[in-house]
């Protein structure tokens, strides 16, 4: 009787633990299958713009400007509200002035000439971090007090303030987005440049302007969840790596073509497999999970189509191999 | 000295890391970003069994390769049908899977990895040959970078190269030529995962540690900045590439002064914005594909060169061409009923879900002769070429070439057994010189298997002079043997047609399916093209057409099948399926 009380504590506790990391995956994954599916952009970036924005809060906050009425830094919530702001900047310079001229002179090979700048404007942006700052952690909180983190407890679940808060900008952003893709006139120009950019520019829609927007909005998106992480633990140079490739599997896994709601879900789903399996396998082992599904995944789609896969669904479904 | 030649042991190191994925990436095209995870199989596996079982280095290197091998092939096996952002995400899936397996392993010393490989100096050792010192290990690790290089240039430069950049451009192009390119994908992914492990052993070995810091994402991403910085599908950029990124280092640590921390975050700040600079000025890398480091110094510029040839684009000079005799539209239908019957289709019927694209489809195609296919759009006449070559399986019916039974063969089996098609849509291996286009159809070459390629070195390299001149007889037969160092994507849509036909007639095919020779090319190329294929089938050969235009079909086809909506509906010569009121109007609509 003890035993299974305390398996459905743990029970409760992981899944609560799952719901609000997934929330972050999910809004990360949702921006980074905006800017691959729309404007078919490997953006490998995509963690340091994360990383980046996290940093940009911490010293609008602590460091402000060097002279002048901000110069003990700015307000809590400014200094976020900057920081988000900066980033979408950044990572619309990085569409305009790096990715479209090298995809336009690229031709054939643009994704694979897109990821090769997008790999080295993430190494080389991590590093200057690095430079900048530096490699410890440094701690990143609300020093006006505004937002306190306070514990909170139902029943006999654990969890911070700053959880919920997390999760319902996510959720809002999401819901607003989605709203955003299905009733607005820029929705449909968004989803009419994912299915077929050049047919989109013959009927009058600005495709780079488009894929402009896709950058700011998926910016967005990462630097909002970085913000609330830093808040929660602490930043460091390494700290986009990994929620921002959990989000690329999120990504893969839902499809780049698929509807915010969907994607969000997929990593919901795939935060708490990851937390549930904590209670068969060790801890040490759940940071795999995700990539032995994603493996999973691949191999399935790999085979998808080939005489293997059909024997393998045959089986499954308990029916004859036709022809 | 021991520091600099401790660096000069570091820069062939990542050398030979670099040119084992320069063959993957630069040649294969496939993206790995996790080519120090291989690394990482062999340097664990030289750890482990020096630290556990005192097993000497040198085994360790065969067994680091042969783990690796497999890994490597079963990875190609997933890879082999995803597009490329699929591949990076896989390979950087594999490259987290393996160092968190390896860290979790507690014999594997967990996430601390595996420390002091070097306790007992007389493992590390290659026939009595002890390496403790930088200098010692310099002989060695010169040996490695010497046969890594021997081994990926084989593999590159040879035909089994060819087929590997083949499979980079145009898969299906490729098959459609008789190469088997599933083994090729394959046999690449596991030859350089081998290789990488073979690097990891060594690496592992002169560090003294073997830890999943050591091979981890930075490391992958390194050895692939080299690759492209050096430029793809050159080893000899790669070299380079390695000489002058790895040389970063000292460079920033002893002449500036940096501390070492210091010194590697300015040098992954450099490596970053290189990729981005370089992708932007220079994408094809330090040394593009096809030069040497001595042309480039000359500074022969091919892109003139191609310019020019544009320039003076003419239609092609026919040279030596069996002259064809006029011959009247009946005495070539009396022809065609006489000659043999080299390929027989009977009740060749497929379905896409509720759309029957061939519907009981039986016709033959005789030696020598000329057979049209012709019918208005959407009658199934590429579908026909696509169920006759494997490229799609038909639902029913047999397919019988030369009396064998090919029916539902794949597509490279189908083209080696006599049977080749060309496309619609041309796909020319568009950054492969004609040449190479034309090289890639000829059949039978040694040099395509990887044991004759090390093993029997005189037959390759006497075959490939015998496949080179064939492959220039027939770009001479289509008067493009002017245009044999250009590459493909720099010719005409009338030229490209040209080169496509002779890359399909230098597969000695006994049966040749074009699909619209002539369409979409100059007036004043469209003669040439019908002398050309009037030509190829006075050789004796078989060829069927699918054509739009009924000029075209008049003067070259024997006989004519008259497709509608899947159906042959009607035979015979042009001028009885003309003479048809009803299939007049199912051609051009009410007339």
């Amino acid at each position: 009787m003890l035993a299974i009380s305390i398996g459905r504590e743990i029970f409760a506790q992981l899944t609560m633990n799952g719901i609000f990391r997934g929330a972050s995956y999910g809004l990360i994954g949702v921006g980074f299958a905006l800017i691959l599916g729309v404007t078919g952009r490997f953006h490998f970036a995509y963690g340091f713009t994360y990383t980046l924005a996290a940093y940009l809060a911490y010293t609008f906050h602590f460091r402000g400007t060097p002279f002048g009425p901000f110069s003990d830094g700015f307000p809590f919530i400014v200094s976020g509200l900057m920081a988000v702001l900066v980033t979408i900047v950044v990572g619309v310079a990085i569409e305009k002035y790096v990715y479209r001229p090298i995809a336009s002179g690229a031709g054939a090979t643009a994704l694979l000439a897109v990821f090769v700048a997008a790999l080295g404007i993430g190494i080389a942006g991590q590093s200057t971090i690095a430079l900048l700052w530096s490699q410890q952690s440094q701690g990143f909180y609300d020093k006006d007090q505004f937002v306190k983190k306070a514990g909170w407890h139902i029943w006999k679940v654990t969890f911070e303030n700053l959880d919920v808060f997390q999760f319902i900008t996510s959720l809002t952003l999401i819901i607003v987005f989605s709203i955003v893709l299905t009733k607005t006139s820029l929705g449909r120009q968004m989803k009419a440049t994912r299915v077929n950019p050049d047919l989109a520019t013959v009927i009058g829609i600005n495709a780079n302007r488009i894929y402009l927007i896709c950058f700011g909005i998926g910016s967005g998106f990462v630097a909002v969840s970085a913000f609330w992480y830093g808040l929660q633990y602490s930043v460091n140079p390494d700290m986009g790596a990994r929620p921002v490739t959990t989000a690329f599997v999120v990504a893969f896994l839902a499809g780049t073509a698929s509807s915010p709601v969907r994607i969000f879900m997929t990593g919901i789903v795939l935060s708490l497999l990851e937390q549930w399996s904590s209670m068969f396998i060790q801890t040490r082992w759940t940071q795999t999970l995700v990539f032995v599904i994603l493996f999973g995944y691949l191999i399935n789609k790999s085979a998808k189509g080939t005489i293997f896969s059909k024997r393998i669904i045959s089986i499954v479904t308990l029916q004859g191999i036709r022809g | 000295m021991q520091i600099w030649v401790n660096y000069l042991d570091q820069i062939l190191i990542y050398a030979s890391l670099a040119l084992s994925l320069n063959l993957l990436l630069g040649y294969a095209g496939q993206v790995s970003v996790a080519h120090a995870a291989f690394g990482a199989v062999g340097g664990y596996t030289l750890g482990y069994l020096v630290t556990a079982h005192n097993v000497p280095m040198i085994y360790c290197v065969f067994i680091g390769f042969g783990f690796a091998f497999v890994a490597g092939g079963l990875i190609a096996l997933v890879a082999m049908r995803l597009s490329t952002e699929y591949l990076i995400l896989l390979t950087l899936a594999w490259g987290y899977v393996l160092l968190g397996v390896f860290s979790t392993i507690p014999a594997l010393g967990g996430s601390f990895g595996i420390i002091s490989i070097n306790a007992e100096p007389h493992l590390l050792s290659f026939f009595g040959w002890s390496m403790q010192r930088p200098t010692d290990w310099l002989v060695p690790i010169i040996g490695l970078v010497s046969v890594t290089y021997a081994i990926c240039w084989r593999l590159g430069e040879s035909p089994f190269g060819r087929i590997l950049k083949g499979v980079r451009e145009d898969p299906v192009a490729t098959q459609s030529l008789g190469k088997n390119t599933f083994r090729s994908q394959i046999l690449v992914f596991a030859i350089s995962s081998g290789l990488a492990a073979v690097a990891g052993v060594f690496n592992a070995g002169w560090l003294g540690v073997s830890t999943p810091g050591v091979f981890g994402f930075t490391f992958s991403l390194t050895v692939f900045a080299l690759v492209i910085f050096g430029g793809m599908a050159n080893f000899a950029g790669s070299m380079l590439g390695a000489l002058v990124l790895t040389s970063l280092d000292p460079f920033l640590r002893r002449v500036i002064k940096f501390d070492q921390s210091k010194a590697f975050l300015v040098q992954v700040i450099i490596y970053g914005l290189l990729l981005v600079i370089l992708t932007r000025v220079r994408p094809q890398g330090l040394i593009p594909e096809g030069s040497t480091i001595r042309s480039i110094l000359r500074r022969k510029k091919s892109e003139g060169r191609t310019e020019m040839i544009n320039a003076s684009e003419t239609a092609p000079t026919f040279a030596a061409r069996a002259a064809v005799a006029e011959v009247s539209q009946n005495n070539r239908h009396t022809r065609w009923e006489k000659a043999e019957i080299v390929l027989e289709a009977r009740g060749i019927s497929k379905s896409f879900g509720g759309i029957v694209a061939a519907d009981n489809l039986d016709f033959v195609l005789k030696r020598g002769t000329i057979t049209a296919l012709v019918g208005p759009n959407g009658a199934g006449k590429t579908t026909v070429f696509n169920l006759l070559t494997g490229t799609i399986a038909p639902d029913s019916g047999t397919v019988k070439l030369l009396g064998h039974d090919v029916t539902g063969r794949s597509l490279d089996s189908s083209a080696r057994s006599g049977m080749v098609r060309s496309f619609q849509d041309v796909r020319l291996f568009q950054r492969l010189t004609c040449l190479d286009n034309v090289l890639l159809g000829v059949q039978d070459q040694p040099g395509e298997k990887i044991r004759s390629l090390f093993a029997n070195p005189r037959l390759v390299s006497a075959k490939e002079k015998e496949t080179h001149e064939q492959a220039m007889k027939w770009l001479s037969f289509v008067g493009m043997q002017d245009f044999a160092d250009v590459p493909a994507v720099s010719l005409s849509y009338g030229q490209t047609k040209l080169v496509s036909l002779a890359r399909v007639l230098s597969t000695e095919a006994e049966v040749l399916l074009l699909d619209e020779p002539a369409s979409g090319i100059d007036v004043k190329w469209v003669d040439n093209m019908l002398e050309l294929v009037l030509a190829i089938s006075a050789e004796g050969r078989t060829v069927c057409i699918v054509e739009h235009n009924l000029r075209v079909v008049r003067d070259l086809a024997d006989h004519s099948y008259f497709m509608e909506l899947g159906r042959i509906t009607a035979e015979g010569t042009v001028d009885e399926l003309t003479s048809s009121p009803r299939l007049a109007q199912a051609y051009f609509g009410t007339v």
